[in-house]
C-alpha cells in the first residue's frame, strides 16, 4: 500500500486537490457540527441512563420517557433527555456490573438483580422495596409459529415432535430465555402425576431442546433470527408477538409472518426495576426517584399496556384486545423462586442433563 | 492467468472471456450481491422512507459520531503511528524486534479481545480505572472509551504503510542534508517527510476507514449508549437486532457508500498532491 503513493502517473494538480480538500472538509463539518460551540444548548438538560432489557426498548422510548418527560416540564419547568441501552438481561447485567453509568435498569428477571446485588452494584434486596416488590410489569411465555400453524403445535410438549425446528434465546445472556426455560418445564411438571413432576417437566425440556436450531442473544434478537424465516416456532414474550404484529400494521403490505400460540399453562415473567445509587449524584437522585416511582402510576402502566405488556394491576390489563387468555399462568413463586429455579431447572436439569446429553 | 491462448480466437480479446467471467461468476454473489442486498432493502420503501430513516436523531448522531472518531482516530495515529515507523526504521536498540512486532500485535487480536482487555484495564472494576474512578477519570462508556479502542485496533495501519518507505529510503539523503547543516527536526521535515506523503495518504485514509467500520471492541467499551457513545456500525446491530432493518440500512448504505468513496480516493488520488490535503 505504501507503493501507491510514489507512483507519480497519477500526480494531479490544484483543481483536483482543491475538491479532495473541500470534500473532506465538509464531511469533517459535519461531523463535528453538533458539537461547535457556537450551537451549545441553551439550558442543559437533565439527563438519566437507562438500560433495559430487549423488548423494552419501543414502549420505554416511544412512550413511558417521553411520558415522563412531560411530567417533569410541567411539574419543573426543567428538560429530562435519556441515554438508552437495551440488550439482553444478561448482558446488560454484565455490563452494570463492568459499571456502566446507568442509573435505573429495568431487568427481565430477579435473578440478574440478585447477581447485581451479589457484585456488590445495589444493596442487596433494595428492589423489594419499591411497589409490588420491584415488578414493573409482567407478560406471559407463548409460542409464535407459522402463519396457518402448519406443524401443529398448541403446547411445549409439542416442539419435541419429530421435525420441528425451534428459535430460542441463548438463557447465558437473555432473560428471557430463563423464563422460557421455567415455563417449558414448569407448564408440564404443574399437570405431572404427583411424584413425577420433575420427570415430566425435564422430558418436555429435553424435546424442546433436541429441536433447537438457532440461538439469539436477546429475546428481541431472537424474534429478528423468526421473522427472518429460521425454525418453525419461537418461545417469547406475549408482549414481543402482539406488539411486532401491532408494528407491522405501518407496512400495509407485509402480511403477518406469525400467529401466536397460548399453552394451556405458562409462566408470567415478571420484571424487575433496579436504581442505581451509586451512579447518581445527590442532585440526581430525587429525578431517579421521581421516574422509578413514575413506572408504576396508572399513566405509565396504561402506557405499558398499550405497548403489549400486562400490568401488575390486573384490572388495567383489559385495555388491550390482543391479550389472549391462558388456562392455568403461574409465577416464578410457585416453584419457589428465582434462586431455587435457577438452581434446580436452569444449572441442574438444563445445563446439567440436558445439554451433556443432547451434545450442545 | 490469460496464457491459455487458443488458437482459433484472436490472442488479446478471446483469452479474457473466460477467466473473467468466471472471477465475476465469483465475485458477484460473493461479494457484490450482499453489498446490492444493503441498497435494495435500504430504498425498498422508496426514498422517502430512506431519508426520514437516516436524519432520525439517532442516526444521525450515531454517523456523525462515527465520523468524529475515525478523523480523531486518523489524526492521533498518523502522528503516533509515522512516529513509531520513524523510531523503529532508523534507530538500532535491544528489544527492537519484540517491541516491532507487539507494535504489529493489534491486527492479530481479534477486536472483541482488545475490547475486553481495555476494560480490564479502564473499567470501573479495571486495573487502573478502579484507581483513577475517584479522581473523576473513567474513560469507558464513554467517547473517549470508544477513541482509546479505535486508537488501538487502527495502530498498525499507519506503521505498515510508512515503515517500508522508511526503510527503502536511501540514508545517503539523510546524510546529505546533515553534512550540509540541517538538524534532525529539518532533515525530518524536508527530506523524509516528503518521500512519505504516499505511505502517509494511505495510511491515514486506511486508518479511518477502519475506524469507521470497527465494531468488536466498540461494541464491548462503548456500553452502546445511544445519543452518547453508539457508533454507526452499534446502531446498525442495534436497530437490526431490533426488527427495524430498513433503519439498520439506511445507515449501512450510508456507510457503505462512505466507505467506497475512501477507497476510490485511495486508488484514484493517492498522488502526493492527494497527500498535501490529508495536512492535518
Amino acid at each position: 500500500m505504501g507503493r501507491l503513493g510514489s507512483s507519480s502517473a497519477t500526480r494531479s494538480g490544484w483543481p483536483r486537490s482543491l475538491l479532495a480538500l473541500l470534500v473532506w472538509g465538509a464531511l469533517l463539518l459535519y461531523a463535528v457540527w453538533p458539537w461547535l460551540p457556537g450551537r451549545g444548548r441553551q439550558a442543559r438538560p437533565r439527563t438519566i441512563i437507562v438500560y433495559g432489557f430487549s423488548i423494552l426498548g419501543d414502549a420505554l422510548d416511544r412512550s413511558v420517557l417521553p411520558a415522563f418527560a412531560r411530567h417533569w416540564r410541567a411539574e419543573t419547568g426543567e428538560r429530562v433527555e435519556f441515554v438508552t441501552s437495551f440488550a439482553g438481561s444478561g448482558t446488560i447485567t454484565n455490563q452494570l456490573i463492568m459499571g456502566v453509568p446507568a442509573h435505573l435498569a429495568l431487568l427481565s428477571l430477579e435473578l440478574d438483580a440478585q447477581r447485581l446485588a451479589a457484585a456488590g452494584v445495589i444493596p442487596a434486596g433494595s428492589w423489594k422495596s419499591l411497589p409490588f416488590g420491584g415488578v414493573v410489569n409482567r407478560t406471559p411465555f407463548i409460542l409464535l409459529v407459522r402463519p396457518g400453524n402448519p406443524k401443529g403445535i398448541h403446547d411445549f410438549a409439542d416442539l419435541g415432535r419429530p421435525g420441528v425446528q425451534v428459535v430460542h434465546p441463548d438463557p447465558l445472556t437473555s432473560g428471557g430465555a430463563n423464563w422460557a426455560l421455567l415455563a417449558e418445564y414448569g407448564g408440564t411438571a404443574r399437570h405431572a402425576a404427583p411424584g413425577h413432576e420433575r420427570e415430566a417437566g425435564t422430558a418436555v425440556l429435553r424435546g424442546v431442546w433436541k429441536h433447537v436450531v438457532a440461538q439469539a442473544a436477546s429475546a428481541r434478537a431472537a424474534r429478528t433470527q423468526f421473522e427472518n424465516g429460521f425454525g418453525d416456532a419461537l418461545v417469547t414474550y406475549e408482549q414481543d408477538a402482539v406488539h411486532g404484529n401491532g408494528d407491522k400494521e405501518k407496512k400495509k403490505k407485509s402480511a403477518p409472518k406469525w400467529e401466536i400460540v397460548y399453552p394451556p399453562s405458562t409462566v408470567l415473567s415478571e420484571h424487575t426495576l433496579v436504581i442505581l445509587d451509586k451512579n447518581a449524584t445527590a442532585e440526581e437522585r430525587p429525578i431517579v426517584r421521581a421516574l422509578a416511582a413514575f413506572l408504576w402510576s396508572d399513566e405509565a402502566q396504561k402506557l405499558f399496556v398499550a405497548n403489549g405488556f400486562r400490568s401488575v394491576r390486573d384490572e388495567l390489563n383489559g385495555a388491550n384486545p390482543a391479550f389472549g387468555k391462558i388456562a392455568d399462568p403461574f409465577l416464578v413463586a410457585d416453584f419457589g423462586g428465582w434462586k431455587k429455579v435457577k438452581k434446580d431447572i436452569v444449572d441442574g436439569i438444563w445445563k446439567g442433563e440436558i445439554l451433556p446429553a443432547i451434545g450442545k | 492467468m490469460t496464457q491459455k491462448t487458443k488458437p482459433r480466437k484472436a490472442p488479446g480479446e478471446g483469452s479474457a472471456v473466460l477467466p473473467v467471467s468466471l472471477l465475476l461468476a465469483v465475485l458477484v454473489p460473493l461479494l457484490l450481491m450482499p453489498l446490492a442486498a444493503v441498497f435494495v432493502f435500504a430504498f425498498r420503501g422508496g426514498f422517502k422512507d430512506f431519508l426520514s430513516a437516516l436524519t432520525a436523531e439517532d442516526a444521525q448522531f450515531a454517523l456523525r459520531f462515527s465520523l468524529l472518531i475515525a478523523f480523531l482516530t486518523a489524526a492521533v495515529n498518523a502522528v503516533l503511528g509515522t512516529f513509531a515507523a520513524y523510531v523503529l526504521a532508523k534507530y538500532r536498540f535491544p528489544g527492537k524486534k519484540p517491541l516491532t512486532i507487539a507494535v504489529n500485535l493489534p491486527v492479530a487480536i481479534p477486536t472483541v479481545v482488545v475490547g475486553t482487555s481495555l476494560l480490564l484495564l479502564w473499567g470501573p472494576i479495571g486495573l487502573l480505572g478502579k484507581a483513577l474512578a475517584p479522581l473523576g477519570f473513567s474513560p469507558m462508556f464513554a467517547p473517549a472509551g470508544v477513541l482509546l479502542a479505535h486508537l488501538f485496533v487502527t495502530f498498525p495501519y499507519m506503521l505498515g504503510a510508512v515503515k517500508p518507505l522508511l526503510d527503502e529510503l536511501e540514508v545517503t539523503y539523510e546524510e546529505a542534508a546533515y553534512t550540509l547543516g540541517a538538524g534532525k527536526w529539518q532533515t525530518f521535515r524536508y527530506v523524509i517527510l516528503p518521500a512519505l506523503r504516499g505511505g502517509l495518504f494511505s495510511g491515514t485514509l486506511l486508518t479511518f476507514a477502519h475506524s469507521l467500520g470497527e465494531f468488536g471492541a466498540t461494541v464491548m467499551v462503548s456500553g452502546n449508549l445511544r445519543l452518547r457513545t453508539q457508533t454507526a456500525p452499534l446502531f446498525i446491530f442495534a436497530q437490526f437486532e431490533a426488527g427495524n432493518v430498513e433503519k439498520a440500512n439506511a445507515v449501512a448504505a450510508v456507510l457503505a457508500a462512505l466507505s467506497f468513496a475512501i477507497f476510490f480516493f485511495l486508488l484514484r488520488w493517492s498522488g502526493p498532491a492527494g497527500g498535501r490535503t490529508q495536512g492535518h
